[in-house]
């Protein structure tokens, strides 16, 4: 194990662009405060409505940068790339953290365009870090599959803590560790625990407690026996609900403190399900929303598990749906393997536009706002980021982001990266862990992603291009065969 | 007008996009997407011409390509269209010494029709191809035996010309107001050339037909071009391949089918880069069709029901020819045969 986390270590220090002594580097170049007041990342698509956005106030603009970590590793079912990326201002400085199939933790400058820090794991990190208050400063908290929860100074990359979920057996396989949530200084995080020893009915999935400032569990409990997703959660007539959906299908409502969990409901969904609950973020009588690969998006009342509607898409919906507030009501945005974006009434799922794109939408929504309009971004398996306008769903932009680097991955089991982003004004970015290994930090001034502007009348023009060049190879061609037709006995002598 | 083409588009997309009969590859080696399937079908369906006898061959071939388009559109996931098979030969080729079973699976299916080409000459083109099938079908039942368009006046080929270039243009239209056409969707620009080529060959086709016919080659090498610099660009029928639904590539399906109408085999004479490679392979195949000068009638016979103009008076041009056997079965003189080609051992 030691070797392979040296080796690891060495390629990590290899390939990346910024090659740093030890694991942490601080570039303190006047920077700070150029993005605005720390805004954290609390959960796995940052906050319960899952909008996946980061609001700072803007002063300096970000420009675009591809970000490349190591090469090709094996592919393995269930580990993206990249897993979703967090975004954070800290101290003044946006930074995005990311870890993947590398084992490694990625912190970088947006501002800098540069590596601020990374630790090397022992396992790949398949799921979002989270960024939190510890003790009066900002942590990075991930969990990898070697069975540990991280915490580090989002800042300087020092380590705070890490605590082990689950004590190593001879018999253990893979740990599923899921994104974390920071709540009130308390982490809640998830694992599933595979060992070989154990019957299929006798595996564990585990919900722990930690301290978030010193990684002590205050409690641990096994909740199922299959994979868990991230939870989710908000507080709910003055308690904090934690919702966590089960890969077998099974939505669980609890309670949660420093004490204990507390069940409140259940909920079974139709079929597997391979995303997290996105809850209301606001109003007194939330819902839960949960695709599953039934493909159908459910709403469930958050307070007693009933469920509200359900509406049918035209294939699996396998990452999380995004619920947020356009033009004064709840709207619910989710991506279908039919390849279509969603955008529903979160009060009676009625369908408000519907946008088929390119291919299956794989990613959970991001939705932010651009001079003054709601915008939602998606990944698609086309291998395009794109960018709708949220209120009529109309296609903005869209920015290549690369094949996978793995050519025999199917479709459906693995979660790829989402897309989030730093809504800061003129300094609003798009970052996205693409399955071609590399982060993309992609600028959004004005109303359309800047890097790839897309204009219907381009094909016209190329089109009349090629139809040029066309009847010049022709002429060409024509002025040949007369040519040869006039002196063919000359040539032939 | 949106509506009723995103009907259409809608009634086409849950025809064809995930249309495949099986969720993954069949015999698909362990762990990997290699699909002997594909290899075995395009290997058998090569071989054929080689046993069956002259009588019913013909039914026999269009049973073959029913059977090929059948394997390829429902079944198999390796084939992803011309333009794709030279995609995944670069990418395959890329892969040897690095990933060899990831070089096996790009390099399965264009090796394969090239190796049986090399044996059993253009079989390939003539008994299996899909895009081939296809257009063959579609002349079979809207259109004329060959000459459709010389035999019935100056005006069809101008017409059908027209009509190609306005289903066309408004395809593009339609396109360009619902969604982002990226650089895998550069087939609408064959169909641009193609169409191009149709009101060519309408003005005056016994001058344009043999020049333009070097197409295929500027087509094979922008297509190896892209592949190398990493571009993806999907082909005609590839939406019929693929799972995913393709809206450019089904809209230059449907000009290459509109072109088939006008001139037979359209896209195969043009602008098929797969059949300038197969054209060579087959020009050092050992199987191939000669004629005998000396037991030729000069009927015509073997010229009207060829569908490429590859013979004129029982000379075969080799270079055309998809081996369908159609002059074969067709001469009372039996003056054009099939011939295998070994080289003797020394």
């Amino acid at each position: 194990m030691i070797v392979h986390r040296l080796i690891v270590t060495a390629l990590a220090l290899a390939c990346c662009e910024q090659c740093l002594p030890g694991a942490i580097t601080f570039d303190a170049s006047g920077l700070a405060t150029a993005v605005g007041a720390d805004q954290y990342w609390p959960s796995q698509r940052c906050g319960p409505g899952g909008a996946a956005c980061v609001h700072a106030a803007s002063s300096q603009p970000i420009e675009e940068w591809h970000f490349r970590s190591l090469g090709k590793g094996i592919y393995q079912k269930g580990v993206a790339v990249w897993a979703s990326p967090a975004v954070a201002v800290v101290g003044g400085r946006p930074l995005v953290f990311v870890g993947g199939c590398d084992h490694t933790m990625h912190a970088l400058d947006l501002l800098a365009k540069q590596r601020l820090w990374f630790k090397v794991t022992n396992g790949a990190i398949r799921d979002a870090a989270v960024v939190g208050e510890v003790a009066g400063r900002a942590a990075v908290i991930w969990g990898s599959s070697d069975r540990f929860v991280y915490a580090h100074d989002a800042a300087t990359g020092q380590p705070l803590w890490s605590r082990e979920l689950v004590a190593a057996t001879a018999t253990q396989g893979d740990v599923d560790v899921a994104a974390p949530l920071v709540h009130d200084g308390i982490v809640y995080v998830a694992c599933f625990v595979y060992d070989k020893a154990f019957a299929t009915n006798r595996q564990q999935a585990i919900l722990s407690a930690l301290d978030a400032a010193t990684g002590t569990v205050f409690w641990s409990q096994a909740i199922d026996t299959g994979p868990v997703n991230a939870p989710a959660g908000r507080e709910i007539d003055g308690r904090f609900v934690l919702f966590l959906a089960a890969r077998k299908g099974l939505v669980r409502a609890l309670a949660v403190s420093r004490q204990g969990p507390s069940p409140l409901w259940t909920f079974q969904m139709p079929h597997e399900v391979l995303a997290s609950p996105a809850v209301e973020p606001d109003g007194v009588a939330p819902a839960v929303f949960l695709g599953s690969k039934f493909g159908d998006l459910i709403a469930i009342d958050a307070r007693t598990g009933v469920q509200r509607w359900r509406r049918m898409t035209g294939n699996w919906v396998d990452n999380n749906a995004c619920v947020t507030r356009l033009n004064g009501e709840n709207v619910v945005f989710v991506g279908s393997y039919d390849r279509c974006v969603y955008a529903l009434r979160a009060s009676d799922g009625g369908e408000l536009w519907r946008r088929r794109l390119g291919s299956e939408v794989f990613s959970a929504p991001s939705v932010f706002q651009v001079a003054g309009q709601m915008r939602v971004a998606v990944a698609c398996l086309d291998n395009h980021l794109v960018v709708l306008d949220a209120a009529g769903g109309a296609v903005e932009t869209c920015y290549y982001v690369g094949e996978p680097q793995w050519d025999s991955i199917s479709k459906g089991e693995t979660l790829w990266s989402s897309p989030a982003v730093l809504q800061a004004g003129d300094a609003t970015v798009l970052i996205h862990g693409s399955y071609d290994g590399v982060v993309y930090v992609l600028p959004l001034r004005a109303s359309v992603l800047e890097v790839s502007p897309w204009r219907p009348w381009q094909i016209w023009v190329e089109m009349a291009a090629v139809l040029v060049l066309f009847c010049a190879a022709a002429t060409i061609v024509r002025l040949r065969q007369l040519g040869h037709r006039q002196r063919p006995v000359a040539s032939r002598y | 007008m949106t509506v009723f083409l995103q009907r259409i588009e809608d009634s086409l997309e849950h025809l064809v996009a995930n249309g495949k009969l099986v969720e993954q590859a069949l015999t698909g080696m362990q762990g990997s997407y290699v699909e002997l399937l594909t290899i075995l079908a395009v290997g058998l369906l090569a071989c054929l011409p080689v046993l069956l006898p002259r009588r019913g061959r013909q039914w026999m071939r269009h049973l073959n390509q029913a059977v090929a388009f059948f394997i390829f559109v429902l079944v198999v996931y390796t084939c992803m269209g011309v333009f794709g098979m030279l995609r995944n030969l670069i990418r395959g080729v890329n892969e040897i010494g690095h990933e060899n079973i990831l070089a096996l699976y790009f390099c399965s299916m264009p090796v394969t029709i090239f190796v049986t080409s090399m044996i059993f000459g253009p079989s390939f083109c003539g008994w299996t191809c899909p895009t081939g099938a296809l257009q063959e079908l579609v002349a079979a039942i809207f259109g004329r035996r060959r000459g459709a368009a010389a035999q019935t006046g100056r005006w069809r080929p101008w017409l059908m010309a027209g009509t190609t270039a306005a289903v066309f243009l408004l395809g593009v239209a339609y396109l360009t107001q619902t969604r982002i056409l990226f650089h895998e969707d550069s087939g609408i620009y064959w169909s641009e050339v193609l169409i191009a080529i149709l009101f060519l060959v309408a003005w005056r086709r016994s001058v344009w037909d043999r020049p333009l016919r070097k197409l295929r080659l500027v087509s094979l090498l922008v297509i190896l071009l892209a592949a190398i610099a990493g571009w993806q660009i999907t082909s005609p029928v590839h939406f019929t391949f693929a799972k995913v639904w393709d809206p450019a590539s089904a809209l230059a399906t449907l000009v290459v089918i509109l072109a088939s109408l006008s001139v037979p085999h359209a896209w195969c004479r043009y602008l098929c880069p797969w059949r300038e490679v197969i054209r060579w392979a087959a020009g050092h195949s050992v199987r191939r069709i000669e004629s005998v000068p000396s037991a030729c009638q000069h009927c015509g016979k073997c010229s009207s029901v060829c569908r490429l103009d590859a013979i004129r008076d029982g000379a075969v041009d080799r270079a055309e020819c998809h081996l369908c056997l159609r002059c074969v079965d067709n001469c009372p003189a039996s003056a054009i045969r099939v011939v295998d080609r070994w080289r003797a051992e020394p």
